[in-house]
């Protein structure tokens, strides 16, 4: 089915709120969604492919700070998804970018990173430059590198595969976030590495999606809308009759 | 760009503390910068023409109208279906499922097969699956009373009394109009771009300007059916008097709290254009201006009939007031403090509906400046965080701005007697009593100062442990704050950041929110129904889509005549 933005961003924050999230994070959690899809990222598949995990995690359990120095931090996610209180991450790097001028922040065991995107939309809006960076598989390797520079709505957005990557046993669960006040952190593909580019997308290709979107609407499928309508339905208090007179007029309308 | 109002240097705006207190905007009044003003200043001003391009209605009066929208930049149609009503199901409660008139706003052309969509749709309204391509989606009830009595008078061959339109100023109301994406339709950021409709609510006000007009056409079409040699068509001063009603409840709430920044944003352009207006030197033509004025909102407020006690004993308080404003001002020079002592006098004498009414007209003088302000109405709505701040700045932002919030108590069971939640009706919003029924555990988190409140007892005890904390770190500590935090950022950083009210307390009365909002879309006839709805009227006074033609001219004189129709009275019924 088609859904307007507003609607998928509404009825997202309520179903997370449903889920249990606080409410700030239940209101990022749906705008970032909304925003991936609206800019064609798959917003909406993501959801969908994270919400089974969602409906299992303790949404009150929050990410612990592992290390952290005054340019560096590492978080543990405890293997839930970016859409919780992750956030807070991406906002303690923010923080001490500001403070240092550039800042590292790696968030260690999560799930659904690609929805992040949606939320360094909000940085780079404050005028910060920001860069992630992810692994998603062994076989083949593939690396995926989002810029966005300060000021800008949308990023620049890299994936590509990698033929001849080193041996590794480390488990590609984590994110990598660098921030810096002062100079573009833009994903730039090395042409004499071996790699092959799976998807560049630029600026201008995001913001095309945008205003298709708001044309066309969105599409969600229909048994992903319901189970969001029904977790969001959790929010709804069964009606009475005093409440219901309580909310009118308590006279006709036929007058 | 900026605009004359921001390069005054030192307006003098009135305290958030006396501006945003909710008793006070429950008390405004419909002005100059309202959405269905601007609107018709607009439509004026840039010849916006309306036809109807399909008129499809049966003996009954039901069935569909197309009209088509012409602006400088763009073409819309406006659709209506009208259709028989059982009067059992006519109700205007958001948890109504049928209605005498559905209506949308579409963006371009209306083929056979969108058609076919809206005709399966646009009944069902919430039930229904929008088309992207709808802008705005709305439906009414008639006002049967006077829609009885216009067809009846029409046909035969007389002009309605007028008296009947100042009890009721309509045919229709309205029970919900719907934007921004709302069951499908178009996102209002689509309209972001778009000269024509990218002012907050100007694509709902222009629906329900639409609706009026086929409001005319209807019980115009109506008495030819019942009588085509005698019936006669509604006179053009009652077809200005008439307006459209609007009834609405406590959905109105949410929207005012979820959406600080464009409060803040209405009431900020309000207060500056206050602000200036009281500035500007008085001369012997505006003296005269404000109290021809004041003898027009006078008769309107004589005129205005309510059933609710307490809005006619405001209403009275108001006439009081303004007529004695009326014989101050009379006894007053245009000497270069007179605003200032107008509105001291009126602090000290007049009611609080008679103060903000003295406000609006005083902004009513000084169109070429203030107008300006209407294209700054809007704003995107998003809360920041600033996670580098210190939590002592935090605190102290707290204790500097929102002062007000700390007077939250909670052992007082006063202070937490109401809870808002959404019912499974319809998700309509409604108030409990937490202490007597069930839902508080999901209830909506819309009392803003309980939970300043709660925010800053927990960074005090943060602060205890982490003098030099900064926001972040707080919030890694407790995560269920970031937006209450950010939003007291955001907020802080305005003039007019909150409504200064705790929307639990005992004593708050719903109705202020509802007119707060009411009065920046230019309602009038503000007519509770119990202390959580209220019936108001939209456009009555306005001119009618013929009278906007540039045929007429486009002159500065005839434009600003267009624009004078605030707080309509009666017409002579013998003139019509």
């Amino acid at each position: 089915m088609k859904v307007s933005f507003n609607e998928l961003q509404g009825m997202g924050r309520k179903a997370f709120i449903g889920i249990g999230f606080a409410e700030g994070d239940a209101i990022d959690a749906a705008e970032m969604v909304a925003w991936m899809e609206a800019h064609g990222l798959g917003g909406v598949a993501a959801l969908k492919k994270g919400l089974d995990y969602l409906l299992t995690e303790d949404p009150t359990e929050a990410l612990t700070l592992v290390y952290q120095d005054a340019d560096f931090s590492v978080l543990d996610a405890h293997n839930h998804s970016i859409l919780g209180n992750a956030s807070l991450a991406v906002e303690l790097g923010y923080a001490r970018a500001r403070a240092r001028g550039l800042s590292v922040t790696k968030i260690g065991r999560c799930h659904n990173r690609v929805l992040v995107i949606g939320y360094l939309s909000r940085l780079a809006r404050r005028g910060m430059n920001v860069t992630a960076f992810w692994r998603n598989s062994h076989e083949p390797l593939i690396e995926q590198v989002v810029g966005f520079k300060a000021g800008h709505p949308v990023p620049e957005i890299c994936v590509y595969s990698l033929e001849n990557a080193p041996d590794d046993t480390e488990k590609n669960d984590g994110i990598t976030l660098i921030m810096a006040n002062h100079v573009d952190l833009l994903p730039s593909l090395r042409s004499d590495y071996a790699l092959t580019n799976l998807m560049r997308q630029t600026e201008e290709d995001l913001e095309r999606q945008r205003d298709s979107a708001l044309v066309e609407g969105l599409e969600v499928d229909d048994q992903l809308w319901n189970t969001l309508k029904s977790l969001a339905d959790r929010l709804l208090v069964e009606a009475t009759e005093s409440s219901r007179s309580g909310a009118g007029s308590g006279a006709s309308d036929n007058d | 760009m900026a605009t004359q109002l921001d390069v005054q240097p030192q307006l003098k705006l009135r305290p958030a503390s006396r501006v945003m207190n909710l008793v006070r905007l429950g008390s405004l009044h419909a002005s100059r910068l309202s959405f269905s003003r601007s609107l018709v200043r607009q439509m004026a001003r840039e010849d916006w023409t309306v036809t109807t391009v399909r008129s499809e209605l049966d003996e009954q009066g039901h069935g569909a109208v197309i009209y088509r929208l012409q602006t400088p930049h763009h073409t819309y149609h406006g659709v209506m279906f009208s259709q028989h009503l059982e009067p059992e199901r006519r109700s205007d409660r958001v948890i109504a499922e049928a209605w005498d008139v559905t209506f949308a706003l579409v963006q371009g052309e209306v083929e056979d097969t969108l058609l076919e969509q809206m005709a399966a749709n646009v009944p069902l309204q919430e039930a229904g699956r929008q088309h992207p391509r709808l802008l705005v989606l709305s439906r009414a009830n008639k006002s049967l009373r006077n829609f009885d009595h216009f067809v009846e008078a029409l046909a035969l061959g007389h002009q309605p009394d007028p008296a009947w339109l100042t009890r009721v100023g309509y045919l229709y109301r309205t029970t919900a109009v719907y934007g921004n994406g709302k069951f499908g339709i178009a996102d209002y950021a689509r309209l972001q771009k778009n000269p024509d409709f990218n002012r907050p609510f100007s694509a709902q006000m222009f629906a329900v300007y639409l609706l009026r007009h086929f409001s005319i056409q209807q019980v115009e079409h109506l008495a030819r059916v019942r009588s085509v040699d005698r019936a006669v068509g509604l006179a053009p001063a009652l077809q200005r008097y008439l307006g459209i009603g609007n009834s609405t409840g406590l959905g109105m709430a949410p929207f005012l709290i979820n959406h600080p920044q464009l409060i803040q944003q209405w009431v900020y352009c309000r207060e500056r254009a206050l602000a200036w207006a009281r500035e500007q030197p008085p001369t012997v033509v505006s003296r005269l201006q404000l109290m021809t004025l004041l003898h027009r909102a006078h008769q309107h407020f004589v005129e205005t009939v309510t059933e609710d006690g307490e809005q006619t004993q405001r209403n009275a308080a108001t006439i009081v007031s303004i007529a004695a404003v009326i014989r101050w001002l009379d006894q007053m020079q245009a000497t270069p403090n007179l605003w200032e002592e107008l509105l001291d006098w009126a602090d000290d004498y007049c009611s609080l509906e008679a103060q903000e009414l003295i406000n609006t007209l005083l902004i009513e003088l000084y169109p070429d400046l203030i107008d300006a302000a209407e294209n700054e109405l809007g704003c995107e709505e998003i809360l920041e965080l600033q996670p580098e701040m210190r939590v002592a700045a935090l605190k102290q932002m707290i204790e500097s701005r929102f002062a007000w919030a700390l007077d939250y108590d909670p052992k007082n069971p006063d202070h937490h007697y109401w809870f808002w939640y959404r019912s499974v009706e319809k998700e309509e919003p409604r108030l409990g009593v937490r202490s007597d029924e069930h839902g508080a555990e999901k209830e909506l988190s819309l009392a803003i100062g309980p939970r300043i409140h709660r925010t800053y007892q927990l960074l005090d005890a943060f602060l205890d442990r982490s003098p030099r904390g900064s926001v972040v770190e707080f919030l890694m500590a407790h995560p269920g704050q970031k937006e209450c935090v950010r939003r007291i950022q955001t907020m802080g950083a305005t003039p007019y950041g909150e409504i200064q009210a705790n929307l639990w307390h005992r004593g708050m009365k719903p109705m202020h929110l509802l007119r707060t909002k009411l009065s920046f879309f230019g309602a009038s006839r503000f007519d509770p129904k119990s202390d959580r709805w209220v019936r108001v009227t939209l456009f009555q006074g306005a001119p009618l889509f013929c009278e906007l033609f540039s045929d007429h001219g486009t002159d500065k004189e005839r434009l600003a005549a267009l624009d004078d129709w605030s707080f309509p009275v009666e017409p002579d019924s013998d003139l019509l």
